[in-house]
């Protein structure tokens, strides 16, 4: 009677399953190892995407928007002839409505950035001063809640300044006082506007504290002459992975004014590459971490099962003896590691989305961080409340690491199992 | 490469030559041996005079220095590892001084792990092992593992794992090393019967005088030869 192979298989995997239940200390131990590893790497990549959208979102209400419209060559220049056309705007907003992902935009803001010089009856200092929409702006950005005396700016104020602690102190200001900003206007020539500081904030960013003056941005247009105009305009989605889709479609709608180089299109990560870069350093630290932690999994695997089949040549001499060749006596150890894996590996993914789980109201690290509330990445303010993060391909990604980690761990001690010598393993031995 | 098959094993000028060091040990020197269905043979001599190398050559654990070896009608030289594996499956069974039962299977499923890997149904598998268990004694033992049984009744499952699926040919090195006086009586009294009732081919490797005179053809070896070669009445 000839043997088909697949009854082979059969009996490798009841094997297999016997060895794993029959020496439970063993596999638990195994076992144990694996899924430990595998919850503390579905939490950690959670736990990092969560701290990068975090800083994007921080990064982008700060700065650009997720998507930023602005004339190209404006990140450097800042000159106020570089503003965007009249009616651009409106353009993407009829865009952005328009959009498949127009369920994902949760806002459009725009602003006027002039770079002019803020002066006192103490002194002058240079300052980058934002004409803005209170009402979007105070939905967006973090500055309105970084208030230290006074308040935000109200929609109906008209010659108000919010103003950071740094520059006032610099201009030995106080609520209420009154001081100039001073920039180039829309013919080129200088101009001054009288504002009174209606509220101070301390980010713990000297570049924004030092520097920046809110002011509403009618009172802008009017001071500047540069009526409705604007110089940026940012989207903001609810999820940043929504970006490289909206940008398709931004492009194609601003075919007409990006053409004639009247206005530029961008991602987060072109418009704030420093922020970009921040988050690759810490995505591939993490991922160098994991990889570390992993190795180490993975020896503790290999070295438990190699241990088992040094134990247990006797056992595969005997299998040999009754008729498996070398390949399927390797089989038997390669199996038993597969199925271990599999199991580990959805046990220990299923363990790190429970703690994700548990833990969904957010970390707030400022508290392992000794207290420390202002903390920032490249020069934007961070959130310190951390809610950690799964997507669908992350998890799947995690899997499909475990199970090659498995997989390779499992290879060498099946191939020492196919390798004994047969005679020798079987010896009698008083 | 297929021969006559009025014999089970046969041997032409086989040697094993072992290097172990910088020294070369002749573990089998230039043995050729006939045994023919249904015999009942020990190979005798002393430890190290070649017995179990030459058991392990005919069952195909291990390959000869020289020589050829037919079992069944086969030339296990021109085996592939996989065909000498199917070989082993189908036409040899194992019985060995320390019995080598698999120790996460029971006593039942030990018996009958070469008929699943024959691909033997499961009504027959039971079958078989009912009745060999029943004429082994075993009944009752059935679902202990291997530590859960005595030497004697080790063996005798690994006896049942070695006729079970109905071999030409069972290969037994020193089965009664490790069995007091009664249980090796009973084991040989075992084999004999099936040897008798069934046909099945029995060649042992042995020093136990007992087996010996058990035996109805004794091969005596001694450095690895064939020093005498007796059959009895």
């Amino acid at each position: 009677m000839k043997a088909r192979p697949s009854m082979h298989l059969g009996v490798i995997l009841m094997l297999a399953l016997r060895n794993l239940r029959r020496n439970l200390r063993r596999t638990i131990l195994t076992a144990t190892a694996f899924i430990i590893g595998g919850a503390l790497l579905t939490f950690a990549q959670a736990f990092g995407d969560g701290t990068h959208e975090q800083w994007i979102d921080s990064g982008v209400r700060t700065g650009s928007g997720h998507v930023a419209v602005e004339v190209p060559g404006f990140r450097v220049s800042r000159k106020i002839e570089d503003r965007l056309p009249g009616g651009t705007l409106r353009l993407v907003r009829t865009a952005v409505d328009s959009s498949a992902a127009a369920d994902r935009v949760t806002d459009v803001f725009y602003r006027l950035t002039i770079n002019g010089l803020a002066t006192s009856a103490s002194g002058a200092r240079p300052a980058q001063v934002l004409g803005v929409d209170p009402t979007i702006e105070a939905s967006l950005s973090p500055l309105d809640e970084q208030v230290v005396e006074g308040r935000y700016l109200k929609k109906d104020d008209r010659l108000a300044a919010y103003v950071g602690a740094g520059l006032v102190d610099a201009l030995d200001l106080r609520l209420g006082s009154r001081l100039v900003v001073m920039a180039q206007d829309a013919h080129k020539e200088v101009a001054g506007q009288l504002v009174r500081v209606v509220g101070i904030f301390r980010s713990g960013i000297p570049g924004l504290d030092d520097s920046v003056i809110h002011v509403p941005i009618a009172t802008a247009g009017e001071w500047l002459g540069t009526g409705s105009d604007v110089t940026n305009i940012g989207v903001m989605v609810d999820d940043s992975r929504a970006v490289p889709g909206l940008l398709r479609h931004l492009r194609r709608e601003l075919g007409e004014p990006i053409g004639k180089g009247e206005a530029a299109v961008m991602g987060w990560r072109e418009a704030m590459p420093s922020l970009h870069a921040a988050v690759l350093v810490d995505e591939w630290g993490a991922y160098l971490m994991l990889g570390i932690l992993f190795v180490i999994v993975g020896f503790s695997i290999i070295n438990t099962v190699l241990m088992s089949v040094l134990h247990r040549h006797r056992e595969f001499g005997v299998l040999q003896a009754l008729g498996l060749t070398p390949r399927q006596t390797g089989s038997v150890v390669l199996v038993e590691g597969l199925l271990q894996t599999v199991v580990c590996a959805i046990l220990g993914v299923g363990v790190g989305l429970g703690l994700v789980a548990a833990l969904s109201g957010g970390i707030d690290i400022s508290e392992i961080a000794g207290g420390m509330e202002d903390m920032q990445v490249t020069g934007v303010a961070i959130d310190p409340v951390i809610v950690p993060m799964v997507t669908p391909v992350r998890v799947l990604y995690i899997l499909g690491f475990m199970m090659l980690v498995g997989v390779v761990s499992s290879v060498y001690p099946a191939m020492r199992a196919a390798t004994i010598d047969v005679t020798e393993s079987m010896k009698f031995e008083r | 490469m297929s021969e006559s098959n009025g014999y089970a094993v046969r041997t032409a000028g086989v040697w094993k030559i072992f290097q172990q060091e910088a020294e070369e040990v002749q573990a089998v020197r230039d043995v050729s041996l006939t045994i023919g269905r249904g015999e009942f043979t020990a190979l005798a001599g002393p430890s190290g005079s070649g017995k179990t190398t030459l058991l392990n050559l005919i069952g195909g654990l291990t390959r000869p220095t020289r020589g050829e070896i037919w079992v069944a009608g086969s030339e296990l030289g021109a085996l592939s590892n996989r065909e000498l594996a199917q070989l082993r499956l189908e036409q040899v069974g194992f019985v060995f001084q320390a019995y080598n039962l698999l120790p996460v299977l029971t006593a039942l499923e030990n018996a009958e792990f070469p008929m699943l890997l024959q691909g033997v149904p499961a009504a027959e598998r039971s079958e078989r092992i009912r009745e060999l268990f029943d004429r082994t004694g075993m009944t009752g033992l059935e679902d202990r593992r291997p530590g859960k049984l005595s030497g004697g009744q080790q063996q005798r499952v690994a006896v049942v794992r070695a006729v079970a699926s109905q071999p030409a040919l069972v290969l037994a090195d020193e089965p009664t090393a490790n069995l007091d006086s009664h249980a090796s009586e009973a084991l040989l009294d075992m084999m004999a019967e099936l040897n008798r009732e069934l046909g099945v081919t029995f060649v042992f490797a042995t020093h136990d005088g007992h087996v010996m005179e058990r035996s109805r053809r004794l091969v005596r070896m001694v450095d690895g030869a064939i020093d005498s070669d007796e059959t009895r009445s």
